[in-house]
């Protein structure tokens, strides 16, 4: 769904990679795709200052200003309009992630942004409407094995599924996988959960992770929660959190 | 879908065409995707040649990853705050229309959409002095009323015909003109439309429901894909020429009898920025409207500022805050 801080999730987990390691992050690069005009710098800057300001004790502006540079030099942002385009950029992303082994992940924001165009180009043969995505995940999932990056994707709910509020979060762990894939259905279902991206895709999600809006803010502040279900492990986990001006902030039930 | 076809790049002529086409090679999708090793042995094609190709074909349709801080950099000088002119309004906003985004208004039918519109056109025109690009759907365009407003601002007959000039207004009454008129803004028209040293800083659609809601529904495809078509124009302007995207929407009513914007779940991921016109409670027939931001990446949601159409730039000082129902 929108507004269900999928994308600052995301901004949250870029920052925790790009940023050095004394600050507490992971000092990897990053490649985030692009497809619907969706990365809004200005907070993902504001977010990183944030992380970095709390984490070092003094510093000039200067410094800070340095570090933030070196940082935003760890990312690089890719936009794709159409899902050949996609397509084709994955190939050339390739070379890129052979060639410079500090990349360790990738977010695709999001994936399910040509869907629509897609079935609509398509015609009336499902395979062909498919067949683009197809492509990418075999692709995705070949970037994964050879190089042992992480992806993150986002998916927009829209499928009605009769059962609760909910966005999507795809990721795909480091480690292989191929037993077969069942998911656990959430004790909380969802109303638009339903995937709906083909199955090729669906073969390669390792974790699912479904961020849902709760109706009553608390305090004037939204509260966001997460269910992640997840091949590898039985059961469902949950957290929630809401977001403040500096990102993301986590609460602990109890 | 990108078709193979002779000259498409250096190195690509007829024989090389036929001798994929033996392994139904026909898009750039599918070379690209197989092995060039395997390819050479199938097509008995020279390996050299086949990584030449894929290497041109790569670098002419892939996108270009930037690095992050040079897009901050461009970003930091590219783009610009449009104030609506209305204290409240802007409070909303977090200090107006941020360019390079799509803010929507919703409302029902006589919640003051259009009006808005309007006021911030006027605003635009008149004080930042910029060009805007008023894209009309539902024949409410009424220059008569630009005027007024204008005259309550100044009595310079002359500095009111500048602002109008600045005002662009193009009538398209179903999707597939409104995606050609954007087509066209978007190749050449925006560099055109600019007048007198003022460019265009300002997009508005009123309404894109107008033409969307009748293409929806059904066996939805094609109206799905042209909405997706419509969206992408709408944020390839934005982004592309630094222009602040206002786009009006209608109401309906979700399953707990909440109000939602209209247009279904795909539009609803389109504007960063939702803010929501009602008519102020026991108030029916007064010009007070509230605004209530419903969706916004810089501001905590439901914030409400009451604000009076007939006098835009006056703060109302009572504003109702919080957790107000909104029915």
């Amino acid at each position: 769904m929108e507004g269900s801080g999928k994308t600052e999730t995301l901004y949250h987990l870029i920052t925790r990679c790009i940023t050095p390691t004394h600050s507490g992050g992971l000092e990897v690069g990053v490649v985030f795709i692009d497809t619907d005009y969706h990365f809004d710098m200005l907070r993902f800057v504001s977010i990183l200052e944030g992380r970095l300001a709390e984490d070092s004790k003094t510093g000039s502006e200067n410094e800070a200003e340095e570090t933030v540079r070196s940082c935003l030099c760890r990312l690089s942002v890719v936009h794709c309009n159409s899902s050949v385009q996609l397509l084709l950029t994955l190939h050339y992303l390739e070379n890129t992630f052979s060639s410079q082994p500090t990349l360790g992940l990738l977010v695709i924001d999001s994936i399910s942004a040509f869907y629509w165009t897609d079935r609509f180009n398509g015609g009336e043969s499902a395979s062909c409407q498919e067949a683009n995505l197809r492509k990418c995940a075999e692709l995705l999932d070949r970037l994964r094995r050879n190089y042992g990056i992480v992806i993150f994707a986002t998916t927009h709910a829209i499928m009605r599924n009769f059962g609760s509020d909910l966005g999507v979060s795809d990721v795909h762990g480091s480690s292989s996988s191929s037993s077969s894939r069942r998911w656990r259905s959430a004790d909380c279902a969802s109303d638009f959960d339903r995937p709906y991206l083909c199955r090729a895709w669906q073969r390669i999600v390792t974790h699912r992770v479904l961020f849902t809006k709760s109706h009553a803010p608390k305090d004037h502040k939204q509260i966001f929660s997460t269910a992640c279900t997840s091949i590898l492990t039985k059961g469902v986990k949950k957290c929630s959190f809401c977001v403040v001006e500096d990102g993301i902030k986590f609460i602990c039930d109890k | 879908m990108v078709v193979l076809r002779e000259g498409i790049c250096p190195g690509i002529n007829e024989d090389f065409i036929k001798a994929l086409q033996t392994e139904d090679i026909r898009t750039v999708e599918d070379f690209v995707s197989w092995n060039p090793e395997e390819l050479a042995q199938k097509c008995s094609l020279s390996y050299k040649a086949l990584v030449a190709v894929r290497r041109v074909l790569l670098a002419q349709y892939t996108a270009y990853p930037i690095s992050g801080a040079d897009l901050y950099e461009e970003l930091l000088s590219s783009t610009a705050i449009l104030s609506t002119g209305s204290p409240s309004l802007d409070k909303l906003l977090d200090s107006g229309l941020y360019t390079g985004e799509i803010t929507e208004l919703t409302g029902s039918p006589g919640s003051g959409k259009t009006q808005v519109c309007f006021s911030v056109a006027v605003n635009i025109s008149h004080q930042l002095k910029q060009t805007v690009v008023y894209i009309d759907t539902k024949g409410g365009m009424c220059a008569n009323r630009l005027l007024q407003m204008l005259q309550t601002k100044t009595s310079n007959e002359q500095e009111q015909m500048e602002a109008l000039q600045k005002i662009k207004v193009f009538r398209v009454f179903d999707v597939f003109s409104l995606l050609a008129c954007l087509q066209n803004l978007r190749s050449t028209g925006l560099q055109k439309t600019s007048v007198g040293g003022g460019s265009v800083k300002a997009l508005m659609v009123d309404s894109v429901s107008a033409v969307l809601s009748p293409i929806l529904g059904g066996k939805q495809n094609e109206g799905m894909s042209l909405l997706m078509q419509v969206a992408g124009e709408l944020k390839m302007i934005a982004k592309d020429f630094n222009i602040a995207v206002l786009v009006t929407n209608h109401v309906t009513k979700d399953g707990n009898g909440q109000l939602k914007a209209g247009l279904g779940l795909s539009w609803s991921h389109v504007p960063r920025t939702r803010v929501l016109l009602q008519r102020v409670e026991n108030e029916e027939t007064s010009s007070l409207r509230t605004a209530t931001l419903t969706k916004s990446s810089r501001q905590a949601c439901h914030m409400t500022k009451v604000f009076d159409l007939c006098h835009w730039s006056e703060e109302r000082t009572t504003s109702i805050s919080g957790k107000r129902k909104l029915d």
